[in-house]
């Protein structure tokens, strides 16, 4: 069966939500285990792991150097050197927010390897959701790949013409400028052209636009979603209740 | 050119009027979400009250974004609409290469500030925010910023329609001050969402305040007030020197940068009928 973009963000947005909610290193543990799966099966493990090791690892890193050394609210200390000290609490606390964020960032981008974009934006211009949003997210995900291959031709045609990428912090800076300024140019240049082709298409324009491709939405799906939500917002309840700060107040 | 009618009929006031309540609605939103979790921080930073904050912090700061994006996105003239890809382009291409150069700042908001001198504030804020709305697609960390760029778009707008874009030492300034307001903004992201920073210099200067005794909350407060302002005022530096170096032709088309003379100079001299 395939899912409808809108059913795949929610089931993303609710588990990250709901794992945010939980707040248990272990539920955190399995998400991160079950996206990784859904990942080995959908095809796009070595994306998604690869992606989500630069985003996580060096926040991961970070965490248990800053928490593990330096952790003034801790008591069980296990080790000392001068400043730093080693607490129990401080271990539990990065290894709470690291696998927490990892589960978190492992689901969305599940999510975003797996959606077809098309769909993405068939499903956003159907809804009542501003057109323009739809338009947004399409084009830079088109522009992307389109820009890195143009400031390659721009680079080349620079170091034809005798840009040296070596030398001090100030020539560096020079050959930066040289490739910037062209790039920035021409990118504001085709958007003014880009806007006017628009125009004349009637894309600002008010009253029903034609779209020549469907998205099925099956009613099953819908009443997952609209369940999904009722969970993850019965989660954030119940965290709300559970940990609202009254002595602070 | 598109022709649209001079004054305003009774339905388009009203829309504007709406728009502008929900302006409001998300400024207050943002700003009433940082003041809550000021005063409500957990002393104690088990995971539970960090997570009860992480909640707070990513419903209101997300709820505040997407409120300026339904404000503003619909209200802005095409010529503007097709310039929000390309600032999140440069946002991300530009951070890359300045990246490559070995300076250790991040500069992910060049593109965002760009347009804010050319279009203005509010397309800037809608720029910011949706700017880390896509780029969530490829890291998903960036989405709950999406707040802080919004106000570093919409505070380069404000500098630029003040004019102090029309001289270059007058940018970094506007900078520095820009980088106050984003760096305290984002503070409590950083703190109970992520538990921290993800880069090598910025985790020193936490610890170090760590190691003095602060809070998660305040340590990061005072790394983001040392690390911020300095990035945005090369961010603002680099983005004015962008904008000077456009041809004044492609400036001047913008009706923000005619009618607030941001950039210095005059406009382009039409030839005599």
């Amino acid at each position: 069966m395939r899912l409808h973009p809108f059913t795949a963000l929610t089931a993303a947005a609710c588990t990250a939500v709901a794992t945010t909610a939980a707040a248990s290193w272990q539920l955190s543990f399995a998400v991160s285990i079950i996206s990784s799966v859904l990942a080995v099966r959908a095809g796009v493990a070595g994306r998604v792991l690869s992606a989500a090791a630069v985003t996580v690892g060096p926040l991961c890193l970070s965490l248990v150097v800053l928490h593990g050394l330096f952790f003034p609210e801790g008591r069980t200390v296990l080790a000392e050197w001068g400043p730093a000290r080693v607490t129990a609490e401080g271990l539990q606390f990065a290894l709470d927010l690291a696998s927490r964020t990892s589960a978190c960032v492992l689901v969305l981008l599940l999510f975003s390897f797996t959606v077809s974009v098309p769909d993405l934006v068939s499903a956003l211009a159907a809804s009542r959701i501003p057109p323009q949003f739809g338009f947004v997210l399409a084009s830079t995900l088109t522009l992307l790949p389109a820009i890195v291959g143009s400031l390659d031709r721009i680079r080349q045609a620079q170091e034809a013409r005798g840009l040296l990428l070596r030398g001090s912090l100030l020539a560096h800076l020079g050959a930066l400028r040289l490739q910037m300024v062209p790039l920035v140019q021409g990118l504001i240049e085709d958007a003014g052209i880009r806007g006017q082709a628009l125009e004349a298409r009637g894309f600002g324009a008010p009253g029903p636009h034609t779209s020549y491709r469907h998205v099925d939405d099956p009613p099953g799906q819908q009443i997952f979603r609209a369940l999904a939500l009722v969970l993850a917002a019965a989660a954030v309840a119940l965290r709300l209740l559970a940990s609202w700060p009254t002595a602070s107040l | 050119m598109s022709s649209s009618p001079l004054t305003l009929s009774e339905a388009g006031r009203t829309a504007s009027r709406n728009r502008r309540i929900l302006e409001i609605l998300g400024a207050a939103a943002i700003a009433g979400t940082y003041v809550f979790l000021v005063l409500t921080q957990p002393a104690d930073i088990a995971n539970g009250p960090v997570s009860f904050s992480a909640l707070v912090a990513l419903g209101g700061f997300l709820l505040g974004a997407v409120l300026l994006i339904v404000a503003v996105l619909p209200a802005l003239p095409t010529s503007t609409l097709v310039l929000v890809p390309v600032a999140l382009v440069l946002n991300v291409v530009l951070g890359q290469i300045m990246g490559s150069s070995g300076l250790p700042f991040y500069f992910d908001a060049i593109g965002t500030v760009l347009i804010a001198v050319l279009a203005g504030p509010a397309a800037g804020a809608a720029t910011g925010a949706l700017s880390s709305i896509v780029w969530s697609f490829f890291n998903p960390t960036v989405l709950p910023f999406a707040a802080g760029s919004a106000l570093i778009g919409f505070l380069a707008g404000l500098a630029a329609r003040g004019g102090l874009f029309r001289r270059f030492y007058l940018a970094p300034v506007a900078g520095f001050i820009t980088g106050i307001f984003a760096g305290v903004v984002s503070a409590p992201i950083a703190a109970f969402v992520f538990g921290g920073t993800s880069g090598v210099g910025t985790g020193a200067i936490v610890s170090a305040f760590r190691a003095m005794g602060d809070t998660l909350m305040a340590a990061i407060t005072k790394q983001a007030l040392i690390s911020d302002p300095m990035d945005k005022a090369i961010v603002f530096a680099i983005a004015a020197l962008l904008a000077y170096a456009l041809p004044r032709r492609t400036t001047f088309q913008f009706p923000f940068v005619r009618r607030f003379r941001v950039l210095a100079g005059k406009a382009p001299a039409t030839p005599a009928a």
